[in-house]
C-alpha cells in the first residue's frame, strides 16, 4: 500500500511511500543537479528523527525547500501510521 | 494594532514561505476553508516546520482554525499553541468556543469571526470573553446564512459593519472587516474599505496579496489628518487648557485623545 503528501506545484513536492525490506529513496526533481544531494540529505535526516531504518520513498521535487520536503515526508510517515 | 489582516492557505508552501514579503501587517494562515479536509494533517505539520525553522515578528502571525464543531478543531490548536504566533482566528464564533479554545490554548490572542446573525447578536459577549482583541466580520457566511445576497454596494452590510463597529469601539478592542472578494477590483476595494473605515473599523481582512497597499493606506492616517494631530496637540501644550478654539473649531478632551490615537498609529507605521 501507498501513501502520500504534498503535491506537484510550483515549491512543493510530491512524497510517496511504501513499506518495504530495503531503505530505498528515489529523487525526481527539476533541480536534481544543484539540490540532489540537499534532498537526500533531509529525507535521510527525516527518516533517522521517526527512526525508519526500511522504507521505499519517491520524491517528486518541484523546487521545494527543506522544511517542505520534511513536512511532506512527515504527513506521509503520519498517515501511513495511522493505517497499520 | 493592525490594519491589514492577509489570509494565506495554510498548505501552499509557495505563499506560506513568502508571507513576510507581502507587506501586510498581519497575517492569517488558515486552516479552515482553504484546506481540504484530507490535507488538514498535511497543513498543520507544514506550519510547525516552517515557523520552528523561519521564526516571524512576533505578535504578526494568526492562525485561523476549524470550528469548534469540526473534528479537527483541537488537533489544529495542539499542534500550534507552542509555535511563536501571535494567536488565532476562530471561526463560527460564540462564547462557548470562546471557552473551548482557551481551555487548550495557553492564554494567546483570539479573533472571533462573526459570520451569523446568532454572533452578531452575541457580539457583546463575545467582544468581553476572556483574550479577545478584536471582531472580524465574515460578510461570506453572514450573507448566506441570512439569505441575502451580498452585493458590491454592501447596503446589506450596513447593520452588522455598524453594529460590530460599535461593539468594538465600547470595549477597546480591533474592528476587521470582512475581505473584499473581488481581487482585481481597486477601485470597489477602496470604496469598500473607506466605507468599513468610515463606520468606525480599525482594519480590514483579505484574501490577496495585491490588496495590501490599498488597506495599510486607507487604515492608516492620512498626511492631513497627521499635521492636524500634531497642530491640535501643540496647541494643548502651550494653552494647558481643557478645551480652546483652533481654526475656529472647538477643541475639547475626546478631541485631544482622538490626536494622540492619530499619532500613535502614525509612529507606528512610521509616517
Amino acid at each position: 500500500m501507498k501513501f502520500t503528501a504534498g503535491s506537484l506545484e510550483s515549491s512543493d513536492c510530491l512524497i510517496t511511500i511504501a513499506p518495504s525490506e530495503d531503505l530505498v529513496i528515489n529523487i525526481e526533481s527539476v533541480v536534481f543537479e544543484q539540490f540532489g544531494d540537499d534532498i537526500l540529505r533531509v529525507i535521510s535526516e527525516t527518516l533517522k528523527l521517526h527512526k525508519i531504518t526500511k522504507l521505499n520513498v519517491l520524491c517528486q521535487d518541484k523546487g521545494a525547500l527543506d522544511y517542505t520536503i520534511k513536512s511532506r515526508l512527515e504527513t506521509a510517515i503520519k498517515r501511513m501510521g495511522e493505517q497499520s | 494594532m493592525s490594519r491589514s489582516y492577509l489570509f494565506i492557505p495554510g498548505n501552499t508552501p509557495n505563499m506560506v514561505q513568502n508571507l513576510d514579503i507581502f507587506e501586510s501587517d498581519a497575517v492569517i494562515i488558515d486552516f479552515e476553508d482553504s484546506v481540504m479536509s484530507y490535507d488538514k494533517d498535511a497543513a498543520r505539520i507544514l506550519i510547525q516546520n516552517f515557523l520552528q525553522k523561519f521564526p516571524l515578528q512576533e505578535g504578526t502571525i494568526y492562525i485561523r482554525i476549524n470550528d469548534v464543531e469540526n473534528s479537527h478543531f483541537e488537533a489544529d490548536i495542539l499542534a500550534t499553541r507552542d509555535l511563536k504566533i501571535a494567536g488565532y482566528v476562530l471561526p463560527k464564533a460564540s462564547v462557548e468556543a470562546i471557552d473551548k479554545l482557551n481551555q487548550l490554548s495557553s492564554g494567546l490572542s483570539i479573533i472571533p469571526i462573526i459570520e451569523s446573525p446568532i454572533a452578531l447578536l452575541e457580539s457583546k459577549q463575545i467582544a468581553t470573553s476572556k483574550n479577545v482583541i478584536g471582531l472580524l466580520f465574515g460578510a461570506e457566511d453572514y450573507t448566506k446564512e441570512m439569505g441575502i445576497e451580498r452585493t458590491l454596494e454592501a447596503k446589506e452590510l450596513l447593520y452588522p459593519r455598524s453594529h460590530i463597529a460599535v461593539v468594538c469601539r465600547a470595549y477597546n478592542i480591533e474592528a476587521i472587516d470582512t475581505p473584499y472578494t473581488a481581487k482585481d477590483d481597486d477601485a470597489g476595494l477602496q470604496q469598500d474599505a473607506m466605507n468599513a473605515k468610515a463606520l468606525g473599523f480599525t482594519a480590514k481582512a483579505l484574501i490577496h496579496p495585491n490588496q495590501v497597499d490599498t488597506i495599510n493606506r486607507i487604515f492608516a492616517p492620512s498626511p492631513e489628518e497627521i499635521l492636524q494631530a500634531k497642530r491640535i496637540l501643540k496647541k494643548s501644550e502651550e494653552l494647558q487648557k481643557g478645551a480652546f478654539s483652533l481654526d475656529g473649531k472647538m477643541i475639547d478632551l475626546p478631541i485631544i485623545e482622538k490626536a494622540k490615537k492619530v499619532l500613535e498609529k502614525a509612529q507606528k507605521y512610521g509616517l
